[in-house]
């Protein structure tokens, strides 16, 4: 019997190290999606996974720990996420869509729901206007409580609306060591942001 | 003929009712539980659920006002009689209708529950369902079942394909079992409101009004199939409460004093309805609940629906949120976010005048709101 677990638990880490790849991303230039680009003054790791939704996730110490969300031409009535499947016999979670009129705070609320899902705790910090890839868009600051553990995270965002395309970064980490740690770097990171009204060209 | 099979079906409709009574009357709850020992299997689950607890009491989730807590573990121990003290309740901030009680008397009921029942009554008839579990020890049992279950299931498993139905009519059997535990709790619920004095008539109302939420989703009733509901349906409770209530009348149902305990978390419990995002559900929700809300909270369903609406933004969703945030206003003690809503339609549709006035209200309600910032970018460029 325990040998037949350790089997599975190896075939399923096994399936795990297949299915996830996590690729460094180096300074400099780098496109993400067609339209936006950032300039890196440090190295980032990029995961990718299948049947992940339309956004790029990046990370410094992990997704469970630090995630930089980048959500590039993301259309009207496109999903925000992977599409929602029911477990048992639980009705699906709920979807978001992004809408081409959504204004700033439609945009937050939807976000809110996003990471909300697994009934984690969101509380908006800020949200003002502010530049962003070279266009008027917002910011946002934020605090999360994750229900899985419990742990509290902070975490800001980026926006745009161009074209009727949403260009956004969200960034959370734990509250209390690694959100100051990275968020500077992240907030230089927003900065360098720019969306093209054409394909960007910078390598990705 | 006729009037022969009337009388027969008048009296079995009072052989039903006399035997509910009778059903009722009979079941004595058990004496006060020791604590088992930790080298036996309900031991370990207890162990198991103090370490859960010592978790909850951590939480951040966990609601931490002294007076709600009181309030409830009152209505608890009103239910429990001489198990009081071996009750603890937790109040959890989900906006989802639940409530459970573990083997080791730790009751935790979510918020969701508390936005969505109307009476003491309605509380304390889940909160006696979670006890009817508790003092029939229904975990243990279950805990029990599913360890014979599985390995009868792991050696059906040997059989190739015939083994795997054997194994699903097991993971089926396993459900049907908790379904008929369901239905016990739910009669020692109502034995003990009757007891409690409470009136055992609103039991049923909780489920035919959760019943409203569940057709209001898209896709109507489709929860999953009937085989592998844990739960009976929740027509079938609403019809089986009615019955055990018509033999037990009477009773409070504790409104007025629910209303006076509660009225100060309205506002965030329907603040995580709305964060939710279940619109359908929401609107079936909040319509039913404006239809009976005291004078104070008119204004906050108001608002909340009106939010409701406003995210939804299908058809002429802006219209019906406009309407509802009207009647809030209209109620008086609207919350602030009212205005913001109000703004942020009257921006979308061009109405200058209303944008700016609505905007430059709620700045002067709220003028530290997290998004005071943005609100005053759209007043300047309204000015403009």
């Amino acid at each position: 019997m325990r040998t037949l677990r350790v089997f599975l638990a190896l075939l399923f880490l096994l399936a795990l190290a297949g299915c996830v790849s996590v690729a460094k991303v180096e300074t400099g230039e780098h496109a993400v999606g067609e339209r936006m680009s950032v300039t890196l003054d440090s190295a980032w790791n990029k995961i990718s996974a299948p049947g992940q939704g339309p956004e790029e996730s990046w990370t410094m110490e992990g997704m469970w720990v630090d995630k930089l969300l980048f959500y590039s031409g993301i259309k009207n009535d496109q999903l925000m996420h992977a599409e929602p499947r029911a477990v048992g016999s639980a009705t699906p979670p709920k979807s978001y869509r992004f809408r081409s009129g959504m204004q700033p705070d439609e945009i937050v609320s939807m976000f809110e729901g996003m990471l909300t899902r697994d009934g984690s705790r969101f509380t908006l910090v800020k949200l003002e206007p502010a530049a962003f890839g070279g266009l008027k868009g917002f910011h946002f600051e934020y605090t999360l409580v994750r229900k899985l553990d419990n742990v509290q995270l902070s975490g800001l965002g980026y926006g745009a609306v161009s074209k009727g395309e949403l260009f956004a970064i969200v960034y959370m980490a734990p509250r209390l060591e690694f959100y100051p740690r990275y968020s500077p770097r992240v907030e230089q990171l927003c900065r360098t942001a720019l969306i093209r009204d054409g394909p960007a060209v910078a390598k990705r | 003929m006729r009037r022969r099979g009337f009388l027969a079906a008048g009296c079995a409709y009072c052989a039903a009712l006399a035997s509910h009574a009778a059903a009722q009357q009979q079941w004595v709850a058990p004496a006060r539980f020791t604590k088992p020992d930790l080298a036996t299997d309900e031991g370990g689950l207890w162990a198991m659920m103090d370490r859960e607890e010592t978790r909850l009491r951590r939480s951040p989730f966990c609601v931490r006002d002294p007076q709600l807590h009181d309030y409830m573990q009152d209505i608890a121990c009103r239910l429990a009689g001489e198990h009081c003290p071996d009750v603890r309740v937790y109040l959890v901030q989900t906006p989802l209708f639940n409530a459970n009680m573990a083997p080791n008397g730790m009751m935790q009921v979510w918020t969701g529950l508390m936005l969505r029942v109307e009476n003491e009554a309605q509380l304390a008839a889940v909160l006696g369902h979670e006890m009817g579990h508790y003092l029939a020890r229904h975990t243990v049992e279950r805990l029990r079942d599913v360890k014979s279950r599985s390995a009868f299931g792991q050696f059906l498993g040997l059989f190739g394909l015939a083994g795997a139905v054997g194994q699903l009519a097991v993971l089926a059997s396993a459900f049907a079992y908790s379904r008929d535990q369901e239905r016990d709790a739910d009669r020692m619920g109502a034995a003990l409101m009757q007891k409690a004095g409470y009136d055992v008539a609103e039991a049923s109302k909780v489920w035919a009004n959760l019943l409203l939420e569940i057709k209001a989703r898209p896709g109507g009733d489709s929860a999953g199939g009937p085989m592998f509901a844990t739960h009976p349906p929740p027509e079938e409770r609403e019809e089986t409460l009615k019955k055990i209530a018509a033999a037990a009348p009477g009773g409070e149902t504790g409104r007025a004093k629910w209303i006076e305990k509660t009225h100060p978390f309205v506002h965030g419990w329907l603040a995580d309805e709305v964060r939710r995002g279940q619109h359908e559900e929401s609107i079936a929700l909040l319509t039913r609940m404006l239809g009976q809300a005291p004078g104070p909270e008119q204004a906050e369903y108001a608002y909340a629906r009106g939010e409701v609406y406003r995210l939804r933004a299908k058809n002429n969703d802006l219209d019906l949120a406009l309407a509802d945030y009207q009647s809030a206003v209209k109620a008086g003690s609207e919350p602030a976010e009212t205005y913001r809503g109000l703004g942020v339609i009257y921006r979308q549709r061009k109405q200058v005048d209303d944008a700016k006035s609505s905007f430059a209200r709620y700045l002067e309600v709220a003028p530290n709101a997290p998004d005071a910032p943005m609100i005053k970018s759209y007043l300047e460029e309204l000015s403009t």
